[in-house]
């Protein structure tokens, strides 16, 4: 579950750039490539992310990271480590 | 009026966890990992053990006191032990804990079963008097929570930040306020009574802030705006 909260954060801090390059993407993840892809498959298919026109974020993809941080920084407070 | 006061103070206790209880869920429903699922049915527990502490001082005269005061012994202690499973399965790696932490939880909803049909259903074994099982249950708890304020200031230890101290202060509170509870059942000392209920309810009030920090104060609420570029957690 975690993969799929670090590659929002990561395509998040990649679409601010020009362009997102998905070796770039694969080299912050560290995973294969024909996993990543079907990371993003999915949550393409969650309506999390869109590539049209170009790869960003969706408002719902947004939100969703937004909730997670949050989430994640009630853990940390809560003395939970999550990896 | 002592036991008025009391009963506040369980209702107190009993309401702050249902309130915790919905923001301690939150870290379940994010990862959907179910290693995070003692932290609500710990504060669940630990609420409804209040609940059966104050209906027990309020019906104190009625036959069935003794029968919520059982109830409300195994309720907390389950709630110390879901508590403690969450913060030892936090630290493994998810792959390679998943069928413990599984086990675990199923161990402990089949113990709560089993201590239900042998302690409340007739016939009734020959157990030892509520006291005796209330200072081993106290005992228990006891290990179970230094084990979590160790957990976590060990945490806070490793990667000093101001804003995590508060959850272990919480934890020794409340293991201070077991530890004081059960000085109480040893020589009946009434400021050990007190001070346990006391204890208790300033721990409960510093989760009760942490919380309101998290997802509540100014920072949180202008953090729910955007997006920060560092990671929160490792």
């Amino acid at each position: 579950m975690k993969i799929y909260g670090d590659l929002l954060f990561i395509l998040y801090s990649e679409s601010k750039k020009e362009k997102v390059v998905l070796t770039h993407v694969q080299l912050k993840t560290n995973v294969p490539f024909d996993r990543l892809k079907s990371y993003i498959a999915e949550l393409k298919g969650l309506g999390l992310v869109e590539d049209e026109p170009s790869f960003r974020l969706t408002d719902k993809g947004k939100q969703y990271l937004r909730e997670y941080q949050t989430v994640l920084d009630f853990m940390k407070r809560m003395g939970l480590t999550y990896r | 009026m002592e036991n008025i006061a009391l009963i506040i103070t369980e209702a107190v206790s009993a309401i702050l966890c249902f309130v915790l209880l919905r923001f301690v869920i939150k870290p379940y429903r994010i990862t959907g990992e179910g290693r995070y699922l003692g932290l609500p049915l710990g504060f669940g527990f630990l609420g409804v053990s209040y609940i059966f502490m104050g209906f027990a001082l309020y019906f104190e005269s009625f036959i069935f006191f003794d029968d919520l005061k059982w109830f409300q012994l195994f309720t907390q202690g389950y709630a110390f032990a879901f508590l403690a499973a969450t913060y030892y399965f936090s630290k493994k790696s998810p792959e390679r804990a998943r069928l413990w932490w599984d086990i675990t939880y199923a161990g402990l909803v089949f113990a709560a079963v089993v201590s239900y049909l042998v302690v409340f259903e007739p016939p009734m074994f020959g157990l030892p008097s509520y006291k005796i099982v209330d200072e081993y249950f106290k005992l228990f708890n006891i290990i179970c929570l230094a084990y979590i304020s160790i957990h976590t200031l060990r945490i806070h230890v490793s990667q000093p930040d101001p804003k995590t101290i508060w959850v272990p202060i919480s934890y020794i509170l409340l293991g201070f306020g077991q530890y004081s509870s059960l000085i109480w059942s040893l020589d009946s000392s009434f400021s050990a009574y007190v001070g346990s209920h006391l204890l208790r309810l300033l721990g409960l009030l510093i989760f009760a802030f942490v919380v309101y920090q998290s997802f509540h104060s100014k920072r949180a609420e202008s953090l729910k705006g955007e997006i920060r570029t560092e990671e929160a957690c490792t």
